[in-house]
């Protein structure tokens, strides 16, 4: 036997395999070099990757998201890359990296200028945000404005931030319908190709899994109220989805058969024929099993043998 | 020997025979089945066999077949093309495994072991003559594993023929000996002529016997160990002396099927300890990804 494989921790890259769309990457002007920035993640509240792309007053806001399996490579032109990450970068709506900002300063209960508002000592690059393109044309979906000698003044809007994103879970779900996209509980494979298109998953299941979507960009308050707003039902507790426990429940009800068990009595019931093996069963099944335990025998009670 | 069929393409298998003699569709005929290269390290294993009608097995003596182990290079190359003339009443085919074949049969998810690969291409060229026509009444093989087990396997696949496993078939049994003349004579002039498919510019062919133990071979193996791909294909790469190397010098690779211990495999995911299921709920501040983003492995980055 060879040693075992000792894993090394993984070190620092300086190239990345990236897909992102031609205009981002477009640096006919200088000042148009995309850079990545890290700025504050609305869900997390901590650090993120994103993308500022083009300059002047065209900057766009990208988010990076990174598809990450194990055992992955690249072999990139002549060498290889030990990271075999893919980075996508996508555009993405600035107003869900302000947004913070303004729920923060709605606490002081004043309008103020915008540039008062998105500030930030740990991150200090969201001051760029606001010059993306659209960032204060579209802030009034969130906030009460008031100009005043030219100088425009915001106050955050929770009933209108709570509409702004309720439009958003709304085209959301269009484009899960679009692209076909499984919203249901049950687990689908992708590659098991469907005669019929289930038409189990609700309205209500799309707007969940498009409130969910959108609660990777809103704090977990904003969820909550989002969901409410949706009026979507409670997101169950992650103690419901464990399994039930083994103890019976005691109750007040009589006691009664969880199963009826009397239709294998009848002479309707025929044992079903044996189902068809795969080829890994019937090769299982093959094996010489001669002077082998059986599964259950390592399950009965000890006490007679040790009786003997 | 033309191996040209082969060389063409050396990185699978190939099959290359004789014309099937006429005497051998009508008559009762029996059959040698051997192989050469099953030990080395570098190059090709070819199956071999031989065959024809019973009533012609003395003819073959005349033709003076013995174990190839006893003959020269060139004595076992006159003596193919003895066999080779005697058109008339012998035939031959050979299944030629490239050491890529080699390699990745044993090394892919559902590992087929080398006796295995034996066994089925000893199976194959023996159908490949009762297609051809051959009247098959006895084979004869050089066992491989244990000689009764093998026997039992073969006489299951082809009733009504006999069949003999024997340690040393090749010095028992004259058939034998020629279906191994053939497969020896077939790998010693692909391993000489072998055309790498790599670039690897003015290669050095001193590689020796092509066997683990010889030192030639080794330091052969050592010169062309590349750090990122290991060997060029002409190398059995499920072979220890290989993997040995390329463990301890080459890059090291994972994949997917590794055996890892439990413990490895949970500090590699950074998974959760057991006991963290049992503490308190709350106070878990870490919020779950949306489906949407995990089932397709999709992650934020922190940094780059």
């Amino acid at each position: 036997m060879p040693p075992k494989k000792k894993r090394m921790p993984n070190v620092q890259n300086n190239s990345w395999v990236v897909i992102a769309a031609d205009s981002v990457i477009d640096i006919q002007m200088k000042e148009n070099d995309p850079t990545f920035v890290r700025l504050r993640n609305p869900a997390t509240d901590a650090g993120s990757l994103y993308m500022l792309s083009g300059g002047g007053g065209n900057v766009q806001l990208h988010e990076v998201k990174a598809f990450e399996e194990d055992f992955r490579s690249w072999f990139v032109g002549q060498s290889v890359q030990r990271d075999g990450r893919l980075l996508f970068v996508t555009p993405m709506d600035p107003l869900y990296l302000i947004l913070p900002y303004l729920i923060k300063s709605a606490k002081e209960g004043k309008f103020q200028p915008a540039d008062q508002m998105v500030m930030d000592e740990e991150f200090p690059a969201c001051s760029r945000l606001l010059s993306c393109t659209r960032s204060l044309a579209s802030m009034h979906h969130v906030v009460d404005e008031k100009e005043v000698g030219g100088l425009k003044f915001h106050r955050y809007n929770q009933d209108k931030t709570l509409a702004w994103l309720k439009k958003k879970v709304e085209k959301t779900v269009l484009v899960l319908k679009k692209k076909n996209i499984s919203v249901g509980e049950g687990v689908q494979s992708s590659s098991y190709i469907r005669v019929k298109m289930d038409s189990e998953s609700s309205n209500e299941d799309y707007l969940g899994y498009a409130h969910g979507l959108i609660s990777e960009y809103i704090s977990k308050d904003l969820s909550k109220e989002l969901r409410q707003h949706l009026q979507l039902p409670e997101i169950t507790s992650p103690k419901e989805t464990e399994p039930p426990s083994k103890k019976r429940k005691l109750s007040d009800k009589p006691v009664e058969a969880g199963e009826d068990y009397t239709k294998f009595n009848s002479g309707e019931f025929a044992r079903k024929p044996p189902k068809k093996m795969t080829a890994a069963q019937k090769n299982l099944a093959k094996v010489d099993k001669s002077g082998m335990k059986t599964m259950s025998s390592f399950f009965r009670p000890k006490v007679k043998e040790e009786k003997k | 020997m033309d191996t040209s069929a082969f060389d063409a393409d050396n990185s699978v298998s190939c099959l290359l025979s004789s014309i099937v003699p006429d005497v051998c569709k009508t008559e009762d005929c029996c059959l040698g089945i051997d192989e050469a290269g099953r030990g080395p390290v570098l190059g090709p294993m070819v199956y071999g066999i031989c065959f024809c009608p019973i009533s012609k097995k003395e003819d073959l003596k005349g033709l003076k077949v013995a174990d190839s182990k006893t003959l020269s290079e060139s004595e076992r190359e006159n003596l193919f093309q003895n066999l080779d003339d005697a058109k008339s009443f012998v035939g031959w085919a050979l299944r030629i495994l490239s050491p890529n074949t080699i390699s990745t049969s044993m090394l892919q998810r559902t590992k087929c072991n080398l006796n295995t690969l034996s066994h089925d291409t000893a199976i194959g060229l023996v159908q490949f003559a009762l297609d051809s026509g051959v009247q098959l009444k006895e084979v004869f093989v050089d066992t491989v594993g244990p000689a009764e087990k093998y026997e039992e396997k073969l006489s299951k696949l082809f009733p009504g023929i006999e069949v003999t496993v024997r340690p040393k078939a090749d010095s028992l049994f004259p058939i034998v000996s020629a279906a191994s003349i053939c497969a020896k004579v077939a790998r010693d002039h692909i391993v000489k002529n072998w055309k790498f498919a790599e670039d690897l510019g003015d290669i050095d062919t001193e590689y020796g016997s092509g066997y683990p133990n010889d030192p030639k071979t080794k330091a052969w193996l050592l010169k062309y160990l590349d750090p990122v791909f290991g060997y060029p294909q002409f190398v059995r790469f499920s072979w220890s002396t290989a993997q040995t190397l390329i463990d301890s010098k080459a890059v090291t690779v994972h994949w997917d099927d590794d055996e890892e211990d439990g413990e490895q495999a949970a500090q590699r995911l950074a998974n959760r300890s057991v006991l963290s299921y049992f503490g308190a709920p709350g106070g878990v501040n870490n919020k779950q990804t949306h489906r949407f983003f995990t089932e397709r492995r999709l992650k934020s980055m922190d940094t780059l």
